[in-house]
Protein backbone atom coordinates (compact mmCIF):
# COMPACT_ATOMS: atom_id res chain seq x y z
CA UNK A 1 0.00 0.00 0.00
CA UNK A 2 1.50 3.27 -1.22
CA UNK A 3 2.40 5.80 1.96
CA UNK A 4 0.38 8.59 1.57
CA UNK A 5 1.60 11.80 0.52
CA UNK A 6 2.77 14.23 2.55
CA UNK A 7 0.21 17.30 3.17
CA UNK A 8 0.60 19.85 1.13
CA UNK A 9 0.65 23.51 2.68
CA UNK A 10 -0.46 25.20 -0.14
CA UNK A 11 -3.67 22.93 -0.31
CA UNK A 12 -4.63 24.26 3.18
CA UNK A 13 -4.20 27.74 2.44
CA UNK A 14 -5.98 27.41 -1.29
CA UNK A 15 -8.73 25.83 1.52
CA UNK A 16 -8.49 28.94 3.93
CA UNK A 17 -9.07 31.31 1.15
CA UNK A 18 -12.06 29.44 -0.66
CA UNK A 19 -13.68 30.18 2.49
CA UNK A 20 -13.05 33.49 3.06
CA UNK A 21 -16.19 35.98 2.18
CA UNK A 22 -15.33 39.13 0.59
CA UNK A 23 -13.79 40.44 -3.11
CA UNK A 24 -11.75 37.81 -4.40
CA UNK A 25 -7.97 38.08 -4.94
CA UNK A 26 -6.52 37.27 -8.33
CA UNK A 27 -3.75 36.62 -10.21
CA UNK A 28 -1.69 39.82 -11.65
CA UNK A 29 -4.29 42.54 -10.78
CA UNK A 30 -4.28 45.61 -13.53
CA UNK A 31 -5.91 46.34 -16.55
CA UNK A 32 -3.06 45.10 -18.79
CA UNK A 33 -4.17 41.95 -17.60
CA UNK A 34 -7.57 42.23 -18.18
CA UNK A 35 -6.51 41.91 -22.51
CA UNK A 36 -4.59 39.03 -21.62
CA UNK A 37 -6.57 36.30 -22.13
CA UNK A 38 -3.51 33.48 -23.30
CA UNK A 39 -4.15 30.39 -21.40
CA UNK A 40 -6.57 32.25 -18.74
CA UNK A 41 -8.96 30.19 -16.75
CA UNK A 42 -13.08 30.86 -17.43
CA UNK A 43 -12.72 32.96 -14.45
CA UNK A 44 -10.47 35.34 -15.78
CA UNK A 45 -12.08 35.26 -19.21
CA UNK A 46 -15.74 36.49 -16.92
CA UNK A 47 -13.79 39.03 -15.29
CA UNK A 48 -12.18 40.60 -17.75
CA UNK A 49 -15.89 40.77 -19.57
CA UNK A 50 -17.77 42.11 -16.27
CA UNK A 51 -14.88 45.08 -16.51
CA UNK A 52 -15.52 45.58 -20.46
CA UNK A 53 -19.50 45.58 -19.67
CA UNK A 54 -19.05 47.14 -16.87
CA UNK A 55 -17.02 50.22 -18.66
CA UNK A 56 -19.72 49.92 -21.34
CA UNK A 57 -22.40 50.66 -19.22
CA UNK A 58 -21.15 53.24 -16.96
CA UNK A 59 -20.48 55.37 -20.55
CA UNK A 60 -24.05 54.04 -21.45
CA UNK A 61 -25.91 55.60 -18.36
CA UNK A 62 -24.37 58.94 -19.18
CA UNK A 63 -25.62 58.98 -23.14
CA UNK A 64 -29.21 57.44 -21.71
CA UNK A 65 -29.47 61.20 -19.17
CA UNK A 66 -27.91 62.88 -22.21
CA UNK A 67 -30.68 61.83 -24.77
CA UNK A 68 -33.11 61.89 -22.22
CA UNK A 69 -32.60 65.06 -21.60
CA UNK A 70 -34.36 66.25 -24.87
CA UNK A 71 -37.21 65.22 -23.27
CA UNK A 72 -36.60 69.28 -21.78
CA UNK A 73 -36.86 70.82 -25.12
CA UNK A 74 -39.92 69.17 -25.91
CA UNK A 75 -42.14 67.12 -28.02
CA UNK A 76 -40.11 67.95 -31.57
CA UNK A 77 -36.93 67.18 -30.12
CA UNK A 78 -37.86 64.05 -28.62
CA UNK A 79 -39.80 62.98 -31.92
CA UNK A 80 -36.48 63.33 -33.66
CA UNK A 81 -34.87 61.32 -31.16
CA UNK A 82 -37.33 58.92 -32.30
CA UNK A 83 -37.08 58.98 -35.81
CA UNK A 84 -33.14 57.98 -35.20
CA UNK A 85 -33.64 55.53 -32.84
CA UNK A 86 -35.91 53.64 -34.34
CA UNK A 87 -33.46 53.04 -37.22
CA UNK A 88 -32.32 49.13 -37.50
CA UNK A 89 -28.76 50.30 -36.66
CA UNK A 90 -29.93 51.46 -33.46
CA UNK A 91 -32.36 48.89 -32.60
CA UNK A 92 -29.25 46.64 -33.29
CA UNK A 93 -27.26 48.52 -30.60
CA UNK A 94 -30.08 48.32 -28.24
CA UNK A 95 -29.62 44.42 -29.01
CA UNK A 96 -26.14 45.26 -27.70
CA UNK A 97 -26.76 46.76 -25.06
CA UNK A 98 -29.29 43.64 -23.68
CA UNK A 99 -26.30 41.88 -24.33
CA UNK A 100 -23.63 44.11 -22.02
CA UNK A 101 -26.49 44.29 -19.09
CA UNK A 102 -27.05 40.76 -19.03
CA UNK A 103 -23.69 39.28 -19.18
CA UNK A 104 -22.80 41.66 -16.65
CA UNK A 105 -25.62 40.86 -14.60
CA UNK A 106 -26.06 37.51 -14.76
CA UNK A 107 -21.90 37.08 -13.84
CA UNK A 108 -22.17 39.74 -11.09
CA UNK A 109 -24.33 37.79 -9.86
CA UNK A 110 -22.27 35.01 -9.68
CA UNK A 111 -19.44 36.84 -8.75
CA UNK A 112 -21.99 38.39 -5.85
CA UNK A 113 -22.71 34.64 -4.49
CA UNK A 114 -19.38 32.93 -4.58
CA UNK A 115 -17.78 36.32 -3.07
CA UNK A 116 -20.57 35.26 -0.21
CA UNK A 117 -19.83 31.81 0.14
CA UNK A 118 -22.57 30.49 -1.72
CA UNK A 119 -21.67 27.64 -4.68
CA UNK A 120 -18.32 29.05 -4.39
CA UNK A 121 -16.97 24.68 -5.56
CA UNK A 122 -19.80 25.28 -8.17
CA UNK A 123 -18.94 28.67 -10.12
CA UNK A 124 -17.95 27.05 -13.23
CA UNK A 125 -21.83 25.41 -13.76
CA UNK A 126 -23.02 28.50 -12.33
CA UNK A 127 -21.11 30.76 -14.90
CA UNK A 128 -22.47 28.02 -17.49
CA UNK A 129 -25.92 27.87 -16.47
CA UNK A 130 -26.27 31.61 -15.77
CA UNK A 131 -25.15 32.39 -19.48
CA UNK A 132 -26.99 29.99 -21.30
CA UNK A 133 -29.79 31.54 -19.50
CA UNK A 134 -28.33 35.18 -20.32
CA UNK A 135 -28.63 33.60 -23.99
CA UNK A 136 -32.11 32.64 -24.38
CA UNK A 137 -33.30 35.89 -22.75
CA UNK A 138 -31.11 37.90 -25.21
CA UNK A 139 -32.40 35.97 -27.78
CA UNK A 140 -36.18 36.58 -26.74
CA UNK A 141 -35.30 40.20 -26.73
CA UNK A 142 -33.75 40.32 -29.99
CA UNK A 143 -36.76 38.96 -31.51
CA UNK A 144 -38.79 41.39 -29.66
CA UNK A 145 -36.75 44.51 -30.63
CA UNK A 146 -35.59 43.85 -33.87
CA UNK A 147 -39.16 42.31 -35.08
CA UNK A 148 -40.78 45.58 -33.99
CA UNK A 149 -38.92 47.44 -36.55
CA UNK B 1 -13.35 36.50 -12.35
CA UNK B 2 -10.26 34.08 -11.02
CA UNK B 3 -10.49 32.72 -8.09
CA UNK B 4 -7.11 31.50 -7.16
CA UNK B 5 -5.89 31.47 -3.78
CA UNK B 6 -4.37 34.55 -2.30
CA UNK B 7 -0.52 33.70 -2.63
CA UNK B 8 2.01 34.94 0.08
CA UNK B 9 2.92 38.71 -0.65
CA UNK B 10 -0.48 38.84 -1.78
CA UNK B 11 -2.02 42.18 -0.84
CA UNK B 12 -4.76 40.99 2.17
CA UNK B 13 -8.41 42.30 2.13
CA UNK B 14 -9.21 45.68 3.58
CA UNK B 15 -11.77 46.50 5.26
CA UNK B 16 -13.38 49.23 3.16
CA UNK B 17 -12.64 46.79 0.19
CA UNK B 18 -14.67 44.25 1.47
CA UNK B 19 -17.31 47.38 2.68
CA UNK B 20 -16.96 48.39 -1.14
CA UNK B 21 -17.73 44.54 -2.24
CA UNK B 22 -20.18 44.22 0.18
CA UNK B 23 -22.32 47.61 -1.06
CA UNK B 24 -21.23 46.56 -4.90
CA UNK B 25 -23.09 43.04 -4.08
CA UNK B 26 -26.21 44.58 -2.51
CA UNK B 27 -26.72 47.31 -5.07
CA UNK B 28 -26.21 44.40 -8.31
CA UNK B 29 -29.07 42.46 -6.77
CA UNK B 30 -32.00 45.46 -5.92
CA UNK B 31 -30.33 46.45 -9.76
CA UNK B 32 -31.64 42.92 -10.85
CA UNK B 33 -35.12 43.90 -9.88
CA UNK B 34 -34.88 47.66 -10.96
CA UNK B 35 -33.53 47.16 -14.16
CA UNK B 36 -36.18 44.78 -15.00
CA UNK B 37 -38.70 46.82 -13.99
CA UNK B 38 -37.19 49.74 -16.07
CA UNK B 39 -36.30 47.56 -19.18
CA UNK B 40 -39.91 45.79 -19.35
CA UNK B 41 -41.88 49.34 -18.80
CA UNK B 42 -39.67 51.40 -20.75
CA UNK B 43 -38.91 49.21 -24.06
CA UNK B 44 -41.54 45.72 -23.97
CA UNK B 45 -44.83 47.12 -22.81
CA UNK B 46 -45.95 49.96 -25.68
CA UNK B 47 -46.86 48.76 -29.12
CA UNK B 48 -44.24 50.96 -31.09
CA UNK B 49 -40.78 50.33 -33.26
CA UNK B 50 -38.33 49.41 -30.33
CA UNK B 51 -40.97 49.49 -27.91
CA UNK B 52 -39.57 53.51 -27.07
CA UNK B 53 -42.65 55.62 -25.94
CA UNK B 54 -44.05 59.23 -27.87
CA UNK B 55 -43.45 62.45 -25.85
CA UNK B 56 -46.72 62.12 -24.44
CA UNK B 57 -46.59 58.86 -23.20
CA UNK B 58 -43.25 59.73 -21.45
CA UNK B 59 -45.10 62.81 -19.44
CA UNK B 60 -47.89 60.38 -18.71
CA UNK B 61 -45.70 57.43 -17.53
CA UNK B 62 -43.27 59.62 -15.38
CA UNK B 63 -46.39 61.57 -13.67
CA UNK B 64 -47.47 58.54 -11.80
CA UNK B 65 -46.26 58.60 -8.36
CA UNK B 66 -45.25 55.10 -8.15
CA UNK B 67 -43.06 55.15 -11.07
CA UNK B 68 -41.47 58.08 -10.15
CA UNK B 69 -40.49 56.48 -6.50
CA UNK B 70 -39.27 53.69 -8.73
CA UNK B 71 -37.22 55.28 -11.10
CA UNK B 72 -36.03 57.96 -8.84
CA UNK B 73 -34.87 54.89 -6.50
CA UNK B 74 -32.97 53.32 -9.49
CA UNK B 75 -31.24 56.24 -10.43
CA UNK B 76 -29.77 56.32 -6.79
CA UNK B 77 -29.16 52.28 -7.04
CA UNK B 78 -27.58 52.57 -10.69
CA UNK B 79 -25.59 55.45 -9.77
CA UNK B 80 -24.01 53.85 -6.39
CA UNK B 81 -22.88 50.58 -8.27
CA UNK B 82 -21.87 53.11 -11.16
CA UNK B 83 -19.42 55.05 -8.68
CA UNK B 84 -18.62 51.74 -7.27
CA UNK B 85 -17.61 49.83 -10.10
CA UNK B 86 -15.36 52.67 -11.34
CA UNK B 87 -13.54 52.87 -7.99
CA UNK B 88 -12.51 49.01 -8.31
CA UNK B 89 -11.15 49.45 -12.27
CA UNK B 90 -9.42 52.56 -11.31
CA UNK B 91 -8.26 51.29 -8.27
CA UNK B 92 -6.87 48.15 -9.93
CA UNK B 93 -4.55 50.85 -11.66
CA UNK B 94 -2.35 50.59 -7.64
CA UNK B 95 -2.72 53.90 -6.55
CA UNK B 96 -1.23 55.30 -3.75
CA UNK B 97 -3.76 55.60 -0.23
CA UNK B 98 -3.95 59.49 -1.13
CA UNK B 99 -4.57 59.11 -4.89
CA UNK B 100 -7.44 56.49 -4.08
CA UNK B 101 -8.50 58.95 -1.38
CA UNK B 102 -8.98 61.59 -4.09
CA UNK B 103 -10.75 58.99 -6.10
CA UNK B 104 -13.32 58.40 -3.09
CA UNK B 105 -13.98 62.54 -3.35
CA UNK B 106 -14.79 62.71 -7.12
CA UNK B 107 -16.43 59.43 -7.41
CA UNK B 108 -18.59 60.41 -4.49
CA UNK B 109 -18.87 64.09 -6.00
CA UNK B 110 -19.54 62.74 -9.39
CA UNK B 111 -22.48 60.45 -8.12
CA UNK B 112 -23.89 63.24 -6.14
CA UNK B 113 -24.37 65.36 -9.27
CA UNK B 114 -25.45 62.62 -11.15
CA UNK B 115 -28.56 61.67 -9.00
CA UNK B 116 -28.93 65.70 -8.61
CA UNK B 117 -29.24 66.04 -12.12
CA UNK B 118 -31.40 63.09 -12.60
CA UNK B 119 -33.89 63.93 -10.19
CA UNK B 120 -33.85 67.36 -11.47
CA UNK B 121 -34.84 65.75 -14.85
CA UNK B 122 -37.33 63.61 -13.35
CA UNK B 123 -38.53 66.31 -11.66
CA UNK B 124 -38.81 68.81 -14.43
CA UNK B 125 -41.10 65.81 -16.75
CA UNK B 126 -42.92 64.92 -14.04
CA UNK B 127 -44.14 68.18 -13.37
CA UNK B 128 -45.19 68.84 -17.06
CA UNK B 129 -47.84 65.55 -16.51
Amino acid sequence: MPSPRPADPGVEELKRAREETGPVLRKGPGPAAWFDVRRRSLGHIAFSLNRFTGLGLVFYLYLHLAVLSLLLRGESAWSSFLGIATTPVFLGLDVLLIFGLLVHGLNGLRVAMVGSGFASNRQKALYRSLMTIGGILLLGAALHILGSG
Amino acid sequence: MAHTAPRAGAPKRSGSGSGAFRWTAVSGVALLVLLTIHMVANHFVIESVGGLRSYRQVIEYIGDPLILVVETLFLAVVTLHAMLGLRSVIFDFGLSDRAQRRVDRGLTALGVATVVYGLVLVGTLASRA
